[in-house]
């Protein structure tokens, strides 16, 4: 057998036993179908952040306040220029409403901003010759259509072919709402959503392999018979969260200076976005379900990744991990999408979907006391996590217990 | 089971699988000593030792540990060095012996302080701040057996410690555990290598199999073999084999037999009288070795070995 010829053969002897070794592996069927399962998941995250922004969308409304005379020419010129848009076109604006005047038409107007049944853009009032148009800053195009409504009407009702002077002289006032609008109440459920979901999958991840170090090197029958199991594991997922926190510590700080810097039009554009629950609350139980979520998720990985026999196995356990935690993100931010279904009411309670959903439902609602019960609830299911993953590696890794495995014998001290 | 007793425990049965890797172990080791537990490989050493110290569960039996019956209870009083030895190599060595008082409870400044003492004093004071994947094995395997007392353990626990250490390192952790036992603790370790046990061991058990065979001193299970003696005759000749008890077996010039249970003063009379004479005489003593041998049988060995 000549020099090449051997080589050939030593080479397909390694990768014969390293085929084998990876194919005819349990993880090798989720690493199988992973794209099926991806493409799934990532349509029903992006179908929930579509419905978070599009179920926004739906509820605002363009108001103008007018005697009924004007009415029926209000909504031709509106069905007329309509047409310019293509339906589901993106730039349509909002649905005109027409509302009569009351004795106060500018208090009228202004208390519009605090409807809490539709989300108002723009809000029209006063003569169409010299109308007064209130804004959220958000929705500057949406003053502009009212202006346009205005002067194309006045042009309609007057039918005056060959007048090039404007009609209309509107002025126009950006106003702040007086509560969050439903747009940004579902960005920011959406965003916080994603944003949990971001940091969980680049941080909660590295905690599958954590194991694998005491392993390899045999600290781990120092550590088992020095201090309980639960500690270890419960150590090591706090140990790692602390290097979590550092991280969104370090980014947090970097991105709160960059803030400062942003242009004032960039800004503008976020300035709808205003969680139900309000903006001290927000951060703290944005906090608070990152740590529920990367200590739930953590727990899991590294209950999974410590009965892993190999760095092989703990790298094939990275797609499933990612599949995972993109299905919670999924089913959370459907939820989020639509809040007060039972969908939203699944994802809040299945623990390891539940920090998402919850800061979804920061975003979309007031109450304080479901988010203390669900702080317990996930608490509750850390501790449960935690406390099977340490049996099972007492079990499957250290050799302890009984031969035959079952659910009693588990959770039996 | 009495408070005298710093680890006792009765019928412990382990299974893995369908194979019982400890059938039914008492172990009673007496506060203060140095106690033995000797086998041949896969007798179910280290599993016993691992029940003892909680790390696993017994399927059978109970056990007590410094008195209380959950062996985790006493873990700030216990120190273990394991069969296979683990330390973070990225660790410095006072810190890794830091570490190991902290998981017993000793605060991180008073194990760092005491890490360097113990260090000094077993001859590794040059690598206190060496990181672990620096040492030696052997210095490795000593950071970590000083782990395993930094915190003055009333239990040490030691399960196969001298092997893969040189002449040297083996005599240095003989001294350190004789130290350890002249200072109050007691002292439980696993071994296969008889000259250890023999040298340290106040006390012993003998498994095989996943059973006990023997439990006492040194001398006891010495004392279990008969004396053998070895002689040489002044004028060799015809006869002189009939003289010799049945076993006597011949080396070179001389003869090896097990001595009479009557003793030996009567053959030598007889000998003399044939006009064989006595040109050399030793009685020897058997070792433990040997006692080992034959308390756990060559059946035994090969079962435990398979």
């Amino acid at each position: 057998m000549n020099n090449t010829r051997r080589l050939i053969r030593q080479t397909l002897t390694v990768a014969r036993r390293d085929f084998i070794a990876t194919v005819i592996t349990p993880t090798f069927l989720i690493f199988l179908l992973a794209p099926i399962i991806m493409i799934s998941l990532s349509m029903v995250g992006g179908f929930g952040a579509r419905s978070a922004v599009g179920a926004g969308q739906d509820k605002q409304r363009l108001v103008v306040i007018a005697p009924a005379a004007q009415t029926a020419s209000l909504v031709s010129v509106d069905t007329q220029l309509r047409s310019l848009f293509r339906p589901g076109d993106d730039g349509r604006p909002p649905a005109l409403r027409i509302d009569v005047p009351q004795a106060d038409p500018a208090a009228q107007a202004r208390a519009l901003f605090t409807a809490e049944d539709v989300d108002v853009a723009a809000v029209l009032y006063g003569p169409l010759e010299r109308p007064q148009i209130l804004y959220t800053p958000r929705q500057f195009f949406g003053g502009n259509y009212l202006a346009q409504l205005a002067e194309q009407t006045l042009r309609a009702e007057r039918a005056g072919g060959g007048i090039t002077t404007p009609l209309s002289q509107p002025v126009k006032t950006a106003i702040a709402r007086g509560q969050s609008s439903f747009t940004g109440r579902g960005q920011v459920a959406f965003f916080g959503v994603f944003g949990l979901f971001f940091l969980t999958l680049m941080l909660a991840g590295q905690s599958v392999g954590t194991m694998a170090e005491e392993k390899s090197n045999k600290v781990i029958e120092i550590l088992a018979a020095a201090v309980p199991l639960e500690s270890v594991f419960l150590g090591k997922l706090v140990g790692m969260f602390g290097v979590a926190v550092l991280f969104v510590a370090f980014w947090a700080t970097l991105l709160l200076n960059l803030l400062r810097v942003v242009p004032a039009d960039f800004a503008r554009a976020f300035s709808d976005m205003s969680p139900a629950i309000g903006s001290p609350a927000y951060p703290i139980l944005f906090f608070a379900y990152f740590a529920m979520s990367y200590m739930l998720q953590g727990a899991v990985f590294l209950s999974v990744g410590s009965q892993a026999a190999t760095q092989r196995e703990i790298q094939m356990l990275a797609l499933p991990i990612t599949i995972f935690q993109v299905a919670m993100f999924g089913f959370a931010s459907a939820g989020a999408a639509s809040p007060g279904t039972w969908v939203a009411l699944a994802a809040e309670i299945f623990p390891f979907s539940s920090p998402l959903a919850m800061i979804g439902h920061a975003a979309n609602s007031p109450s304080l006391w479901p988010h203390l019960v669900a702080l317990v609830w996930q608490l509750l299911w850390v501790a449960i996590t935690i406390t099977v993953g340490a049996r099972m590696f007492r079990r499957g890794v250290l050799k302890s217990g009984s031969p035959k495995f079952s659910l009693r014998t588990l959770f039996a001290r | 089971m009495t408070s005298e007793l710093a680890v006792s425990a009765s019928g412990l049965v382990k299974m893995f699988g369908e194979r019982r890797v400890v059938d039914g172990v008492d172990i009673a080791v007496p506060k203060g000593l140095i106690y033995g537990v000797l086998g041949p490989n896969g007798a179910g050493k280290t599993t016993t030792l691992r029940m003892l110290l909680g790390i696993i569960e017994p399927d059978e039996g109970q056990r007590m540990l410094l008195g209380r019956t959950a062996p985790r209870e006493a873990s700030d009083q216990v120190g273990y060095l394991p069969e296979e030895r683990g330390l973070y190599p990225g660790m410095k060595a006072r810190e890794a012996i830091a570490f190991m008082g902290a998981l017993r409870g000793l605060p991180w400044k008073t194990g760092r302080k005491r890490a360097a003492e113990l260090m000094e004093a077993a001859g590794l004071g040059h690598a206190v701040d060496l990181k672990i994947r620096k040492l030696s094995k052997g210095m490795a395997q000593l950071v970590q057996l000083l782990g395993s007392v930094v915190h003055s353990p009333e239990l040490l626990v030691l399960d196969e410690p001298f092997s893969g250490l040189d002449p040297v390192n083996q005599e240095r952790l003989e001294k350190l555990i004789v130290a350890q036992r002249d200072r109050g603790a007691t002292i439980l370790f696993s071994t296969h290598v008889m000259a250890h046990a023999e040298r340290l061991c106040d006390r012993l058990s003998i498994i095989a199999g996943g059973k006990v065979r023997f439990e006492g001193t040194v001398a006891q299970a010495r004392g279990m073999l008969p004396l053998r003696a070895h002689y040489t005759p002044h004028r060799p000749g015809e006869g002189l084999r009939e003289l010799l008890p049945a076993d006597a077996e011949r080396e070179n010039g001389s003869w090896r037999f097990t001595v009479p249970p009557e003793g030996i003063e009567t053959l030598l009379v007889r000998l003399i009288d044939a006009g064989f004479g006595i040109s050399g005489l030793s009685i020897e003593r058997p070792g433990l070795h040997d006692a080992f041998v034959r308390i756990v049988g060559a059946e035994a060995l090969e079962g435990a070995q398979a």
